[in-house]
C-alpha cells in the first residue's frame, strides 16, 4: 500500500426516515438509550414518498457507503398511500444500484412508530453488512 | 446571513458523550456563524434569555439549536424566536441528543457525529424562508365515535361548554358495556343509573346529536374543519362538519370461545363474569354451591398473543364471588389467580374482605374444564404447591379480559391514527400526552387505548373532552405552511403530480397548461416534489435544496 494512503474503516449511512413512523422509532431508540453505530445518520422527511432518487444517489456520491430509506408499514402510510409509491420507486433504482454492483446499498425498512427495536436491528445490521464489505 | 448556533448540554445527557465545548468551539471558526455557544439548559430561562439577547446583538437571521429531538420544546423555542422579533421558520433544530448521544457511548465518534448533524443543520438552514403561519377558523363542534361511558362523558363535557357534539353508536342504544353491570365497583349502583343520568343529560341539552345504528363512513381534512360522512340505522347517510373528534370506541369483551379447553358454551353452567352479573338470578344453584372462578381468561396470555394485563378483571371476580357470598350464604367458592391485581383504590381492602369472608384463593393455572353430570370437573396445577389437582363444582365462572374492538383497525385507516400490537390506539405519548393521538384534533377516550376501569374511562373522557375543548375554544388555528408550491415557468404541464397525489390538491389548469396547488387540500407528503421530472414542484419546508444540502452536511468530510 502507498505511503500515507489509509483506507477509513468507518461506514457512513444515511437515512431518510418518515417523520411519522421511522423518525419517531428513531427518537425512541434514543429516549430508550438503544446504541446503534455513530455512522448511522438520519434525516427527517415528511413522508417516505418525498424521498427523490436524486436524493440517494447524491448520498452515494458525497461518499455514502449505504442509504436507506424508511417508512410506515404498507397501508398504515398517514399520508394514505405514500409508502406504495416508495416501494414502487426503491425498488426500481435497486434494480439500477444492482447494476452498478451496489447491491446491498441502498435498503428499504418498513419500521412503524412503535418498532424501535426493530430500528436499532436493521441499521445496525446493514452497518455491518456494509462494514464486512469494505474488509 | 448571520447564523447563531445554541448547543445544549441537557444537563449531563448531551454533555456526558459528546464535547460540546469542543463543538462551539468548532462552530465559532466558521463564516457566517456569528455566534456559536453551548449552555447547560437552553430550554430553561437563562438559556432562553441567551439566545434572544445573542438574537438582538447580532441580529442574527437564522438560528440553530442543537439540543433534544425536534418534536419536544417545538412550541416553545417557536415562541422564542417570535418574541426575539425573528420569523419562527428561521430556526433549525438539531437533535443531538435522541439521536447521538444517546445512542452512542464514545465521546470522540460522537462528537464527530454531532459536528456533522449541526453542519447538515447548518448546510440546509440557510434555504430556510420566513413563511406565515396560516390561521384557519376552527368550527366549535366535536364528533364522539362510541357511547359507551368514556364517550357519554366526553360528550356530556363538551355539550356543557357549548360545543356542538355529534355523537354516534354503532349499536341501537346508548350505554355500552357499563350499561350491563349489575354494580359498579365501588359505587354501588348499577351501571344504568350511571349511564342514564348521562344520557338523560345529553338528550335534554339543544347543541347534541345523537346518532345510533351509525357507523363512520369517512373523515377528511385536518383540525377545526373536518369532514365526516356517516350512516345511520343502516342507510341514512350524513354528512357534517366538525372541528375535532373523540375515539371512544371502548372494548370488546374477550370471546371465551378462543380458550375451548375452558368448555364455555357447552354448558351452562360455564358462565363469563359479564353474564353472571347481568343474571345470577336466572342461573339454579344447589344450597351449598361449590363455585370457581378462573382469572385470566384472555389476558397475560402469550399462546392467544395478548400478553398484557385487562386490569378490570380481577376486581370483577372478586365483585362476583361477594354477589354470589351474599346470596348463597354457605357457598363454597374458590378463584383460580395468577396473580391479584386489585389496582384501583381501595381494591386491595376489597380483596382483603373478601378473603376474610371466606372466599379461597387458589395460585393455579387450570388445564381444562370438563361438564359432567353431577359436576363441573376441573384439573389443573397449583404452582405454589407444585402439585396437580383435579376439584368438583357446580358453577365455573370465566372472569374475562378486554379485547380491542375488531372494528379499530377499519377506523385507524379513516381516522390515519395508529395502532398498538394489540389493536388498541395509541396515544402521541404513552405519559405526556395520554390523551393525544399523533394527528391533531383526534382525541382518545376510555379503554379504545387499553383497558381501563369505569372510573379510569370517565375521567379519560372528561380529560379528552377538556383538551380537544381547549382547541376548539380558541376559535383558530395554526396550520404548518409546510404545502406544495408550483414554479410556473418550470411546469411543462405534463400532470404525473396530479396523477399520483393522494389529497387531490393538485389540479391542472388547461388555459395556461399548468398546475396549481390547493393549499388548503395539501396535506405536505411531498409525493408530487419527488415525482415532478422538471423540479417545478417544491415541498415548502423539504424542498431539494434544504435536503441535498442536508446530505452534504452529513456527509461531510471533516
Amino acid at each position: 500500500m502507498e505511503k500515507g494512503f489509509e483506507i477509513k474503516d468507518d461506514v457512513n449511512i444515511v437515512g431518510f426516515t418518515c417523520s411519522y413512523c421511522a423518525f419517531k422509532a428513531s427518537e425512541m431508540a434514543g429516549s430508550l438509550r438503544l446504541k446503534y453505530p455513530e455512522g448511522v445518520k438520519v434525516i427527517q422527511v415528511p413522508c417516505s414518498s418525498r424521498v427523490d432518487p436524486a436524493f440517494v444517489i447524491k448520498a452515494i456520491f458525497e461518499g455514502a457507503d449505504g442509504v436507506f430509506v424508511a417508512g410506515c408499514h404498507p397501508g398504515d402510510c398517514h399520508f394514505i398511500k405514500g409508502n406504495y409509491f416508495t416501494r414502487r420507486r426503491i425498488y426500481a433504482l435497486k434494480e439500477m444500484f444492482e447494476a452498478f454492483s451496489m447491491k446491498g446499498r441502498l435498503k428499504l425498512f418498513w419500521i412503524s412508530a412503535a418498532e424501535a427495536r426493530k430500528f436499532v436491528e436493521k441499521v445496525t445490521e446493514m452497518y455491518n453488512h456494509l462494514k464486512e464489505g469494505k474488509k | 446571513m448571520k447564523t447563531g448556533i445554541f448547543i445544549c448540554h441537557c444537563g449531563h445527557n448531551i454533555k456526558h458523550t459528546v464535547d460540546v465545548k469542543e463543538l462551539s468551539e468548532y462552530f465559532k471558526e466558521i463564516p457566517n456563524v456569528y455566534v456559536a455557544t453551548d449552555y447547560a439548559f437552553v430550554c430553561s430561562e437563562p438559556g432562553q434569555e441567551i439566545i434572544k439577547e445573542s438574537i438582538e446583538k447580532f441580529e442574527l437571521d437564522r438560528v440553530i439549536i442543537a439540543s433534544c429531538t425536534p418534536s419536544l420544546h417545538g412550541e416553545l423555542f417557536k415562541d422564542l424566536l417570535k418574541k426575539s422579533g425573528l420569523n419562527p421558520f428561521l430556526l433549525r433544530r438539531v437533535s443531538i441528543r435522541e439521536h447521538c448521544s444517546w445512542t452512542g457511548d464514545d465521546l470522540k465518534k460522537n462528537t464527530e457525529k454531532a459536528k456533522k448533524l449541526i453542519l447538515a443543520g447548518l448546510f440546509s438552514v440557510v434555504h430556510n424562508l420566513p413563511f406565515e403561519e396560516k390561521v384557519v377558523e376552527v368550527d366549535k363542534s366535536a364528533l364522539v365515535i362510541g357511547g359507551g361511558i368514556s364517550g357519554l362523558s366526553a360528550a356530556c363535557f363538551l355539550s356543557k361548554m357549548g360545543i356542538r357534539v355529534y355523537l354516534i353508536e354503532k349499536e341501537k342504544e346508548l350505554g355500552g358495556h357499563v350499561k350491563r353491570l349489575n354494580n359498579v365497583w365501588p359505587y354501588e349502583k348499577t351501571g344504568k343509573e350511571i349511564v342514564e343520568s348521562l344520557v338523560s343529560e345529553l338528550v335534554k341539552a339543544d347543541n347534541v346529536q345523537i346518532y345510533t345504528g351509525a357507523r363512520l363512513e369517512l373523515l377528511e381534512g385536518y383540525f377545526g374543519n373536518y369532514n365526516v360522512k356517516i350512516t345511520a340505522d343502516g342507510e341514512r347517510e350524513m354528512n357534517f362538519k366538525v372541528g375535532g373528534v373523540i375515539v371512544a370506541t371502548g372494548f370488546e369483551p374477550f370471546d371465551p370461545y378462543l380458550k375451548p379447553e375452558l368448555g364455555y358454551g357447552r354448558d351452562r353452567r360455564i358462565v363469563t363474569t359479564l353474564e353472571i352479573e347481568e343474571k345470577l338470578n336466572e342461573v339454579v344453584l344447589p344450597e351449598k354451591p361449590r363455585v370457581a372462578i378462573l382469572h385470566c381468561v384472555g389476558s397475560r396470555d402469550e399462546t392467544l398473543g395478548k400478553s398484557y394485563c385487562s386490569r378490570i378483571c380481577c376486581i370483577n371476580a372478586l365483585k362476583v364471588a361477594r354477589m354470589i357470598k351474599e346470596g348463597y350464604e354457605n357457598a363454597y367458592i374458590e378463584c383460580f389467580y395468577m396473580d391479584v391485581r386489585a389496582h384501583p383504590k381501595g381494591g386491595e381492602e376489597f380483596y382483603e374482605e373478601t378473603q376474610v369472608k371466606g372466599v379461597f384463593f387458589t395460585r393455579g393455572n387450570v388445564a381444562e374444564v370438563v361438564p359432567l353430570s353431577r359436576c363441573v370437573l376441573i384439573r389443573g396445577e397449583d404452582t405454589l404447591l407444585g402439585e396437580v389437582f383435579e376439584k368438583e363444582f357446580d358453577l365455573v365462572v370465566l372472569s374475562i379480559g378486554m379485547s380491542s374492538q375488531s372494528e379499530n383497525k377499519r377506523l385507524s385507516q379513516l381516522l390515519k391514527v395508529s395502532l398498538d400490537k394489540d389493536g388498541f390506539f395509541m396515544e402521541a405519548h404513552i405519559k405526556l400526552r395520554p390523551f393525544d393521538t399523533a394527528v391533531k384534533g383526534i382525541f382518545i377516550a376510555g379503554c379504545c387505548s387499553g383497558p381501563k376501569d369505569v372510573e379510569e374511562s370517565i375521567n379519560h373522557g372528561k380529560a379528552s373532552a377538556l383538551k380537544l375543548f381547549g382547541m376548539l375554544n380558541k376559535g383558530y388555528a395554526y396550520v404548518e405552511p409546510f404545502v406544495a408550491d408550483v414554479t410556473e415557468k418550470r411546469c411543462s404541464g405534463c400532470r404525473m403530480c396530479e396523477s399520483v397525489c393522494v389529497a387531490n390538491a393538485i389540479k391542472y389548469d388547461a388555459r395556461k397548461r399548468v398546475v396549481k396547488v390547493e393549499e388548503a387540500q395539501c396535506m405536505g407528503c411531498g409525493l408530487c416534489n419527488a415525482t415532478c421530472p422538471s423540479s417545478a414542484v417544491t415541498l415548502l419546508g423539504y424542498s431539494d435544496m434544504i435536503l441535498m444540502d442536508e446530505i452534504s452536511g452529513l456527509l461531510a468530510r471533516l
